[in-house]
């Protein structure tokens, strides 16, 4: 097999950088669990590794015109044939950049981060392997392998969601995160085995051509969208299966940034991505799609508006603009959606990161707190945090206007014009959101040299000072990267849209920003702006958002508009009232009854049947009699 | 109705009546003289079915000479004053059921025969020819016969010593 | 012609039936014995109905042999009936239940 690779560099290349954090895990989790630093060099080594050859992908294949399929065969029974392989066209090599390049610098990172954590070894193992699973998951070239590969996605982001397992609600945080993922698989799965029925094999290629997708009937089509967007519901937290995301952030910080911002969530939007050709051939599925992004969006930014807790506030946020991703391609705008994509993901983990180095050094997530205590003395998170911040809102020059353009552009292009301005509405929620935290931070109020209390601050001593420093030092070097990324990325619209449209079957999505349009969101983007210095940055100012004044709206956004009360009560009326009675009814009635039934039968026949041994002859005989009897009707008969 | 046929029949009902009358009978010894008369019944309906010599053996042997080896035992074993006790007539119930399930199927077996409807032609075995029959053909079944018959012999007597003439039989 | 043959087929089953009664139901030994002589009558009488019905004296043999078995059979039983009478004083077969489980 070896040598079946090395005349093909893409495929050597491409199984390297694929397979190196696989081996990682495998290492640290069976040998150098109890060497913290050696893990964690290897995991990092191993992604950096595969970063440095997915970038030499990219330079080897960006001019190919058409995509590039490795396959082998999988499985193979009766007329189905499943495939394995990889697919390398450019929106997989730009996914794979992606995962890549944010998994690199999310790791070095955690150095900082997570040092001096008992669990150092286990966190860098499973590191690599959402690595493997996510990069996997970019280039799969059949839906069950893809599908394989999620569910491998959802496994570490379940391991690392729970990472401080010992804490109750970090577990339980995790736990939800897996159910309720699993439930979108499993529409997912369904919609594979339809689509596995129906076509003998799940090629993404052969999905998206268009030719094959046309021997469908339309019915049949839009329920395997659907049933297939399911997954994507699931993963990226769309409405209604968004509760899990807010309650994610038990894991450490660095987990948040990589998965439930930049990646893993972005896997839905994804797929999305590369069955689009799919996905567009029919018109109800597109537009149920196109309510539920507007649905998300909406919903996740009037949450993020009454929150705290600085990381909650960035899991609403990501819901928010994942819902925005899911309406540009709803719309029909693939690049719209790719772009924003790839912005996001910049920006989102900035944010992150960010938001890391305060809770690191002042162990709260409470934006309040890291407000008064000084957090905007730390100068390059603050600044980073503007930097996100900006991109997040969609300031001009940051990517984040460039890509928040290109989905109004799509959405104006629309018939009806409410999507336009629920982007519009979404697009002033998310400035104010957005600003509403910096200038929390930016503009405490009362510092902490007021209201102190003793021993509240974070590690202190010279020890703990020096820590800090080479903590910082580490820390502080993706934000930088990631910040530099968000100002510039903005500047590469037009080479990344020639390079995505080289992909049959994707119209041009780069569409032309409509003016009217253009200047309305960036006018509406500078009054949110303005109205969070208004109500937060201005000296004096009341600190009380205008949503937080009304008691209503407030219990509203901060219950996440109860959603998580609805599901609760549902799960406890249908689980427990229904089917646990149901079942335990069952168990005692019917096992544990028909159990009984039976051994009182063995014990009466026993019982019955007792009489031949009581060493009466004439029962004998009668028996003997009897069988004669039988015998003589049976040769008789016979 | 031939003479034949009605002596077949009213031969039947006799045996099968003291049959009867045997199986009910409280008294072990009135159960006997009732089967005695069976026997004798039978003896004269197998002179009816062309077997004078059988019949004769009949009479001698059957009920001859084992009913009256019965009387003999029932009256050793002094039984008509216990009769009354443990011969209670058990539960009929099983009994009776499980007989008439029997002849109902027997009857069946034969109603369903058509080869059952032959009449049966009247016929005689001179005793000599049967004799000449059975030493030509059946000498060893004979032979066994009369061997079965020394070992019971010899078992009944050993048997029935009982313990006390043992004791004395093995004092030098 | 005397009677089609399964009449006397049918006597023979009667005569076996009435044997099996007696010695099914009756809570003597000695009936018990009683009982087997008369299911050995009826199997004598069938068999010399078949001799004539297929004009063969085999049928009159086996029916000797028969009568002198039973000779054999009582003698023998009605000694062990003797005996155990002796041994346990009863003759009631319900009462030689030792072998029960």
């Amino acid at each position: 097999m070896i040598s079946a690779l090395t005349p093909e560099p893409t495929l050597l290349i491409t199984a390297v950088a694929l397979s190196l954090p696989f081996l990682s895990f495998s290492v640290i989790s069976v040998v150098t669990r109890s060497h913290p630093r050696l893990s964690a060099g290897i995991s990092v080594g191993a992604v950096a590794v595969s970063l440095m050859a997915v970038l030499w992908l990219v330079v080897l294949n960006r001019h190919t015109g058409h995509p590039i399929a490795y396959t082998g065969r999988w499985i193979v029974a009766g007329e189905i044939h499943i495939r394995f392989g990889f697919l390398l066209d450019p929106t997989s090599l730009l996914m794979l950049t992606l995962v890549a390049l944010i998994s690199c610098l999310v790791q070095i990172y955690s150095l900082g981060y997570m040092a001096g954590d008992p669990g150092f070894s286990r966190y860098y193992a499973f590191q690599s392997l959402f690595a493997w699973a996510m990069m996997n998951l970019s280039v799969s070239s059949s839906l069950l392998q893809l599908y394989v590969f999620w569910e491998l996605v959802g496994l570490s982001s379940y391991l690392l969601i729970g990472f401080w397992y010992e804490k109750f609600s970090a577990s339980q945080a995790g736990k939800k995160a897996f159910v309720m993922t699993r439930l979108g698989d499993t529409a997912f799965l369904i919609g594979l085995f339809l689509l596995l029925i129906h076509f003998g094999n799940l090629d993404i290629q052969a999905l998206n051509n268009v030719g094959a997708a046309a021997r469908m009937s339309p019915w049949l089509m839009t329920v395997s969208a659907l049933l297939l967007f399911g997954g994507i519901v699931g993963k990226s937290a769309q409405f209604p299966l968004l509760t899990w995301l807010p309650d994610a952030m038990e894991g450490p910080t660095p987990v948040s940034a990589l998965l439930h911002s930049a990646t893993m969530v972005a896997a839905g939007v994804f797929l999305f991505l590369r069955l689009f050709p799919f996905f567009s051939q029919s018109e109800s599925a597109m537009t149920v799609f196109l309510y539920v992004g507007t649905i998300t969006m909406l919903m996740a930014s009037t949450m993020a508006m009454v929150q705290r807790d600085i990381k909650q506030v960035l899991a609403y946020s990501t819901i928010s603009q994942l819902g925005f991703m899911i309406m540009a391609l709803a719309a029909g705008g693939t690049f719209a959606g790719a772009f924003h994509l790839t912005t996001h993901a910049a920006f989102k983990a900035l944010l992150f990161l960010c938001a890391g180095v305060w809770i690191h050094h002042y162990g709260t997530n409470d934006l309040f707190h890291i407000g008064r205590r000084g957090g905007r003395g730390a100068a390059i998170p603050m600044a980073c945090l503007i930097v996100g911040a900006g991109g997040l809102a969609g300031l001009p020059p940051l990517s984040g206007f460039f890509s928040k353009e290109a989905i109004m552009a799509t959405l104006a292009e629309l018939h009806n014009p409410v999507w336009v301005w629920a982007g519009l509405t979404g697009a002033f929620l998310t400035a104010y959101y957005a600003f509403r935290m910096v200038f929390i931070i930016l503009f405490p109020g009362e510092t902490e040299s007021v209201l102190r209390k003793e021993g509240d601050t974070g590690p202190s001593g010279s020890l703990a000072a020096a820590h800090k420093r080479t903590h910082d030092h580490v820390m502080h070097w993706p934000l930088i990267i990631l910040a530099g990324i968000t100002l510039v990325l903005g500047f590469f619209e037009e080479p990344l849209n020639l390079f995505l449209l080289t992909r049959q079957g994707l119209h041009g999505g780069g569409a032309v920003p409509h003016s009217g349009v253009a200047y309305g969101s960036m006018a509406l983007v500078f009054v949110g702006v303005a109205v969070a210095w208004f109500e937060f940055g201005r000296k004096g100012s009341p600190r009380v958002g205008f949503v937080e004044r009304v008691p209503f709206l407030k219990a509203l956004f901060s219950n996440r508009w109860y959603l998580d009360r609805f599901y609760s009560k549902m799960v406890k009326t249908i689980l427990d009232r229904t089917f646990s009675r149901l079942s335990a009814e069952n168990e005692r009635l019917a096992i544990n009854g028909s159990l009984d039934l039976f051994a009182r039968f063995i014990v009466a026949a026993g019982r019955f049947l007792s009489f031949l041994q009581s060493g009466i002859l004439r029962y004998n005989l009668m028996i003997l009699f009897a069988a004669v009897t039988v015998l003589i009707l049976f040769f008789w008969i016979g | 109705m031939t003479l034949y046929g009605a002596g077949f029949y009213l031969l039947g009902s006799i045996i099968l009546g003291t049959a009867v009358l045997a199986v009910t009978r409280r008294n072990t010894v009135h159960a006997v003289i009732c089967l005695i008369v069976s026997f004798l019944g039978t003896a004269v309906l197998f002179y009816l079915l062309g077997a004078p010599f059988l019949a004769a053996l009949e009479v001698i042997i059957y009920a001859g000479a084992i009913m009256v080896l019965f009387l003999f035992v029932i009256m050793t074993l002094k039984m008509e004053t216990s009769s009354e006790q443990g011969t209670s007539m058990g539960r009929w119930g099983p009994a009776v059921l499980l007989g008439a399930l029997f002849l109902i199927l027997i009857v069946f077996m034969v109603i369903r025969d058509p080869a059952d409807r032959v009449p049966l032609e009247t016929a005689l075995a001179e005793p000599t020819t049967f004799g000449r029959f059975v030493f030509q053909n059946y000498w060893l079944a004979v032979e066994i016969i009369s061997l079965l018959l020394l070992v019971a012999l010899v078992a009944a007597i050993h048997l029935g010593k009982g313990k006390g003439e043992q004791m004395k039989e093995d004092e030098p | 012609m005397i009677v089609p043959y399964g009449h006397v087929i049918v006597l023979a089953g009667m005569i076996f039936a009435v044997g099996l009664v007696c010695m099914v139901a009756r809570r003597n030994l000695i009936m018990l014995l009683v009982g087997v002589e008369i299911m050995m009558n009826g199997a004598a009488i069938a068999f010399v109905g078949a001799a004539l019905r297929w004009q063969l004296l085999t049928g009159q043999v086996f029916v000797l042999f028969l009568i002198g078995v039973a000779a054999a059979e009582v003698s023998v039983g009605l000694v062990l009936i003797v005996a155990a009478y002796g041994k346990t004083g009863s003759l009631d077969p319900d009462a030689y239940n030792i072998l029960k489980w």
